[in-house]
């Protein structure tokens, strides 16, 4: 049966259309209930359980389905994820209006049904003959859903009840419009609210938790005070945004001042392009990652950025008078020039909210059901959450949901949604940090795994096709001991006109991984392996990046190839680029290759070859640093495990040898060449890496701080920097050197993927390399395998495919590996923070020395090389008088009391973990020497826990 | 236009007939053919009528859009005529071939429609000066069977009387710039009125005598035609003579009173049909084109 769906929109240029769309009306859509005669199994996918037992409610103890309506699936969708919630009838018209509504409940819902366990069946009711309903005159598109709803669940039970009389099998229709359950309750439909039925679940009392609170009712008991001005309804931001009063930008909360935010405009205009918010009432319930309205406040009211570093630590809910005086704080008497464009939240466009880990802060009051919640990013404010399971959930990590940020509550209310294990636990704190930085890390799916190839594996005809077979030569990998996922091998020989041939063998990951197929998207999602202290999570499965592709050594892989012929200056004469079948001679470690270049007995094939590698790596970095690249460098960490247990033992930075960057050297070039060829032959749509020259005032604090050392380092190219880091040495501080690299570091832009057609600007700005690309590690980063797949087809090893050719497609892929690759970055870090917390846990409390990196106005950042460790030091504590503190931004430098620090300085710090503080066990630095009374701490460390009994003492006061 | 050949002896049995009022389908002079109407036939317009007159077949769609208004009258929406003579009608229109009639048509469309009472223009206004619909009329030639403009004025008012506006309101912020919103409610539109719409009455000259709702045959014995449009309330608001021949003011003063008669018949009937489809409601039957 044939209808058609009118319907009218309006367009962006302010017209008005009407579209027409032809709608099927069927009749054999099945019901979903197995069994059903009248349907006859008409159905797909997971289906409803015959007698759904569980679970019991006390209000309707016979067997029945749920039908929840579209608010009750989107607000209360952590309710229904819970495994306790089963067979539930999802309607088509819920479904769609929860697709527009909110894409990531849509996606969860989608999870959901496709679980064969939580037996949740797709009602398509829309193109159902008999629950198709047409939208009548007068009525809204909204009160037409809730009636199709409505017919949907009257329909159901007269169906089942047809089915079989006996069994008494009902549906229940679930929903928290109080006047939609009324006229269903009229029309003889049995109805709850949500809240209802949940509590009604007597032996699952922990699911009223994860209710979402949004009963008005909850929310009139509470002070009724307002805290914050009322945000503006949409037309109005958009019109006011169209007039150019509003600029709409993204909400950027600070991590180190809960009192201020930046919101950085969209849209290309220049001036105003980051505003600064600072105090509640202007940062008007915003939370990190939103989208928002700001208006500019006039000129005398703009603020300069504070250097102050505050953190939200009320207990107390609504001492909104204590904020301001802080927020007081933040306006100091600063120059005209440091003021920056100031505004306010006026309205949100949209929220980005997601679900947040983080702690429970359990109430002072005894009993009370409601607590705050603290999240693990410093960036999200606390969370009002109500649950009954406090004390349970009190050291453990958790995840909560937030609901609504109403006007006069300080915090914004949320609820509980997982709990994912204790505090400090390293599972728990490895799961924590990879759902902080949005990495995906969920095992690969069926689908996925069925695109791997059959094992055992071989290489066969067709796969020679196209190829060339180096098996002959003497390949070998260097790679850190431990990895197995080798995706590089070298060779070097001799040719018959004296000139060398060197090659680099790459995986040929794109040959296991075919455009398009889930494998391939699954690999695009996740863009990158990421390397935590002790776990890595895979970009491909193991089968491939571990076995398949993993080059190791006397196994035929298969590689994809550059070769090139140099002559003894390491002048490249030739380049060409294969795929290849090659069997690596040696898996080496960087220490193993190097023992085998020094030792002069040994004289084998691959340690020749190693020799004239190393030595043409030599001649090729002297050649690339006179052109301008960079040696930056940032302390990096390694730890030393403990082979049982996991626990980090020592901690030492990374050691570099001559291997390591022998390895380096060919693998630039190689990536160099390939960017030559694939732009060549791919002028619009070549993936690229840039790594944009930083504007002149990032440099600003490193030229500073070079300045106090008397030292002058030039900026104005990479060459010139390169030259004058190296000029700047002190010969009474050797660590000095290392430390402006250090702070060079912290001054470069970061390097990003782009494609080639939408951007003019190739440069690589660190390796000062007119055109760059990643080539090198297909098995752990995807933008190598988009590299390989188009110089396949460049040389015309493989065809090629729609997408690969769509410079959009290409740029929206370089979006989503760029941001992969900055999180992987982030938990990365997150990883190394928490092992040495682990470090420092088992080995008490240290004093080292430490180098000033940063001044701030009320703390220093400090480095201590001997860990590689970074961390502030606190001049003003909460519970001790503050000390006379002078900052000056101009050098910089802070006077406190007598003593003035210096960045740069050597200063001695104690080092000890933190677990007294609430949530966050930190690394908590303290000053040592110099000596500042009340300020430093005795050099004995007989009173450690000083602390900690002040601290307690405050608590009972309260 | 599309005509036939007729043979001398054919052309004086036509004129003689009509001399004794009997033409050559058994009808008199004053008499149309039966003439089926439906509307609401294409889903996708605001409004839309398929008029059918013996051979002659007429589709009339009607789109709303949203325009800003003519500058000499701001506060007023306006009205397009295009037609389309489709191929089919008749081999001639082929290509560029229909393109004349087609203006021709148009220019009468815009003539009779040119007065302020056909149509109540200023309830097409949405806001003075920057938003108003446009209603863009487009007439189809479907096959032609003679006495096209009548077919065709028939078709353009029963498919404005389907025409249904969805209702918009104009929100204004403090500014004073502006912006529309739509109901989401498909039922929620204005309707025009279509009361004193007026309806082409095409009277031929045919010997001594006149006739109305002349066939393709009958045409090509007419040396002179008088194109009256007149209103439901009998009111000429536009005459056009066409054809090579030349007509006698007393014979004019003739066909204008032919044709307000006729004209007024023709417009209560039309009128009470259109009512009586519309009040069958959404659950009518359509007959389209496959009927």
């Amino acid at each position: 049966m044939l209808k058609s769906k009118t319907f009218l929109k309006k367009t962006r240029a302010g017209g008005v259309m009407k579209i027409v769309r032809e709608h099927y009306l069927r009749d054999d859509i099945g019901c979903g209930a197995p069994g059903c005669a009248a349907c006859g199994g008409a159905h797909e996918g997971p289906v409803l359980e015959p007698q759904p037992l569980d679970p019991a409610s006390s209000l309707c103890p016979q067997p029945h389905y749920l039908l929840p309506d579209t608010n009750v699936l989107l607000h209360q969708i952590d309710v229904l994820e819970d495994p306790a919630i089963r067979n539930v009838i999802v309607l088509q018209t819920v479904l769609q209006e929860v697709r527009n509504r909110s894409a990531p409940v849509y996606k969860r819902i989608r999870d959901v049904t496709n679980n064969q366990e939580k037996h949740f069946y797709t009602f398509t009711n829309e193109h159902h003959r008999e629950t198709y309903v047409e939208q009548e005159q007068g009525e809204n598109a909204n009160d037409r859903n809730d009636r199709a709803i409505r017919v949907a669940a009257k329909w159901y039970n007269e169906h089942l009840k047809k089915m079989s009389a006996e069994n008494q099998l009902q549906v229940i229709f679930i929903t928290n419009d109080r006047k939609n359950k009324e006229k269903a309750i009229e029309e003889g439909i049995p109805a709850f609210t949500c809240e209802e039925y949940v509590k009604s679940l007597t032996a699952n009392p922990e699911l009223i938790d994860r209710l979402a609170c949004l009963s008005e009712e909850g929310n009139e008991i509470e002070s009724g005070k307002i805290i914050f001005s009322e945000h503006l309804p949409l037309s109005k931001l958009q019109q006011g945004i169209k007039s150019g009063t509003y600029l709409q930008g993204t909400f950027r909360a600070s991590r180190e001042n809960y009192l201020e935010a930046t919101v950085w405009v969209h849209g290309d205009t220049e001036e105003n392009k980051e505003i600064i918010l600072q105090g509640l009432k202007n940062l008007n319930r915003a939370i990190h990652e939103d989208i928002v309205a700001v208006e500019l406040l006039p000129k005398n009211q703009w603020v300069a950025p504070s250097s102050v570093v505050l953190h939200d630590e009320g207990q107390n809910e609504d001492d909104v008078e204590k904020e301001e005086e802080r927020a007081r704080i933040l306006k100091t008497a600063v120059n005209e020039k440091m003021l920056k464009p100031t505004g306010r939240v006026v309205g949100i466009i949209k929220r980005n909210w997601r679900p947040y880990c983080g702690m429970l802060s359990k109430s002072d009051i005894k009993e009370s059901r409601r607590h705050l919640f603290t999240p693990a990013d410093k960036r999200i404010p606390r969370i009002r959450i109500e649950t009954r399971q406090a004390s349970t959930l009190e050291g453990r990590r958790i995840i909560v949901a937030v609901d609504g940020w109403p006007r006069n509550s300080r915090y914004p209310n949320g609820h509980f949604v997982k709990n994912l294990g204790e505090v400090g636990d390293k599972e728990t704190e490895t799961e924590v940090l990879l759902l902080e930085h949005d990495v995906p890390h969920q095992p690969f799916s069926q689908a996925v795994l069925s695109f791997l190839p059959k094992m055992p594996w071989s290489i066969t005809e067709q796969d020679m096709k196209n190829r060339e077979d180096l098996r002959h030569l003497c390949v070998c990998s260097v790679d850190p001991p431990g990895c197995t996922d080798i995706d590089d091998a070298l060779h070097c020989r001799e040719l018959e006109n004296g000139n060398l041939e060197v090659g680099v063998h790459i995986a040929d990951v794109s040959h296991f991984i075919r455009p398009g197929n889930a494998l391939d998207q699954e690999s695009a999602r996740r863009g990158t392996t990421v390397y935590l202290c002790e776990k890595r999570i895979d970009m491909v499965p193991e089968l491939l990046s571990s076995n398949l592709c993993s080059l190791r050594c006397n196994v035929d892989r298969l590689a994809f190839s550059c070769i090139w012929e140099m002559n003894r200056k390491a002048e490249i004469l030739k380049t060409r680029f294969t795929k290849s079948a090659i069997n690596s001679k040696a898996s080496l470690t960087y220490a193993e290759a190097q023992m085998r270049i020094d030792s002069a007995a040994m004289n084998d094939d691959i340690t020749t070859s190693l020799r004239r590698l190393n030595k043409l790596a030599k001649i090729l970095k002297k050649r690339r640093i006179e052109k301008g690249a960079l040696t930056l460098s940032s302390p990096e960490v390694r730890f030393h495990m403990d082979s049982e247990t996991h626990d980090p033992i020592d901690l030492q930075t990374k050691e570099l040898r001559e291997t390591n960057s022998m390895v380096e050297e060919f693998m630039l070039l190689a990536n160099i060449s390939v960017a030559k060829k694939i732009h060549e032959e791919f002028s619009e749509h070549a993936l690229l890496r840039k790594h944009p020259a930083p504007p002149p005032s990032n440099y600003e604090i490193l030229i500073k701080a070079a300045k106090s050392k008397n030292l002058e380092i030039k900026t104005d190219t990479a060459k010139s920097l390169a030259d004058s880091l190296d000029r700047a040495d002190s010969p009474s501080f050797p660590y000095l050197n290392t430390l402006l690299r250090i702070l060079a570091t912290r001054c470069m832009m970061q390097a990003v993927y782009f494609c080639s057609g939408m951007d003019n600007d190739f440069h690589h700005y660190g390796l000062a390399s007119p055109i760059y690309t990643h080539f090198t590690s297909p098995i752990r980063r995807y933008a190598d395998i988009i590299v390989h797949r188009l110089l396949a087809v460049a040389i015309r090893a493989d065809c090629t495919y729609p997408e690969l050719t769509d410079k959009h497609k290409l740029a929206d892929l370089c979006k989503n590996l760029n941001f992969r690759h900055k999180m992987a970055q982030y938990a990365q870090r997150a990883s190394v923070a928490f092992h040495t917390q682990l470090f420092f846990k088992s080995k008490g409390i240290v004093s080292e020395e430490a180098y000033i990196l940063f001044v701030r106005k009320n703390a220093i950042v400090v480095l201590i090389p001997k860990y590689g460790l970074e961390g502030t030091v606190f001049f003003e504590e909460k519970d001790k008088p503050k000390p006379r503190l002078f900052y000056d931004d101009e050098i910089p430098s802070l006077k406190i009391e007598d003593t003035v620090f210096h960045i740069f300085d050597k200063v001695k710090v104690k080092i000890m973990l933190d677990s007294s503080n609430l949530q966050h066990q930190k690394i908590r630095m303290s000053l040592v020497e110099p000596q500042i009374p009340g300020i430093s701490i005795p050099t004995d460390a007989s009173n450690m826990d000083i602390n900690e009994p002040e601290r307690k003492k405050k608590k009972i006061e309260k | 236009m599309a005509s036939v050949a007729l043979s001398e002896a054919e052309k004086v049995y036509i004129v003689h007939g009509v001399q004794e009022d009997l033409r050559v389908d058994g009808r008199g002079c004053d008499d149309y053919r039966c003439v089926e109407v439906e509307t609401d036939v294409v889903s996708n317009t605001s409004g839309s009528a398929r008029v059918k007159m013996g051979h002659t077949d007429i589709l009339v769609g009607v789109k709303a859009e949203m325009g800003t208004p003519k500058l000499e009258k701001p506060n007023e929406g306006y009205l397009e005529f295009f037609v389309d003579c489709s191929a089919n009608a008749t081999p001639e229109f082929e290509g560029r071939g229909g393109d004349d009639l087609g203006t021709e048509i148009a220019n009468t469309l815009y003539r009779i429609f040119n007065n302020k009472s056909s149509v109540d223009l200023k309830s097409l206004c949405v806001s003075p000066r920057e938003h108003c619909w446009i209603l863009y009329v487009d007439v189809l030639l479907l096959e032609c069977g003679g006495n096209l403009f009548d077919a065709i004025s028939i078709a353009v008012k029963a498919a404005l009387f389907n025409t249904r506006i969805p209702r918009v309101r104009v929100l204004e912020d403090e500014e004073g710039s502006k912006d529309i919103e739509l109901s989401d409610d498909p039922y929620d539109c204005i309707r025009l009125s279509v009361e004193n719409v007026p309806c082409i009455v095409t009277l031929c000259k045919i010997g001594y005598r006149h006739v109305v709702d002349a066939t393709l045959q009958e045409e090509a014995c007419s040396l002179a035609s008088l194109l009256v449009s007149v209103t439901s309330k009998g009111v000429v608001t536009c005459m056009r003579k066409v054809g090579k021949g030349s007509l006698d003011p007393e014979s004019v003063f003739e066909m204008m009173e032919t044709g307000k008669r006729v004209g007024k018949v023709l417009h209560t009937s039309l009128q009470s049909i259109l009512h009586k489809e519309e009040s069958l409601g959404p659950k009518r039957q359509k007959v389209g084109f496959l009927g």
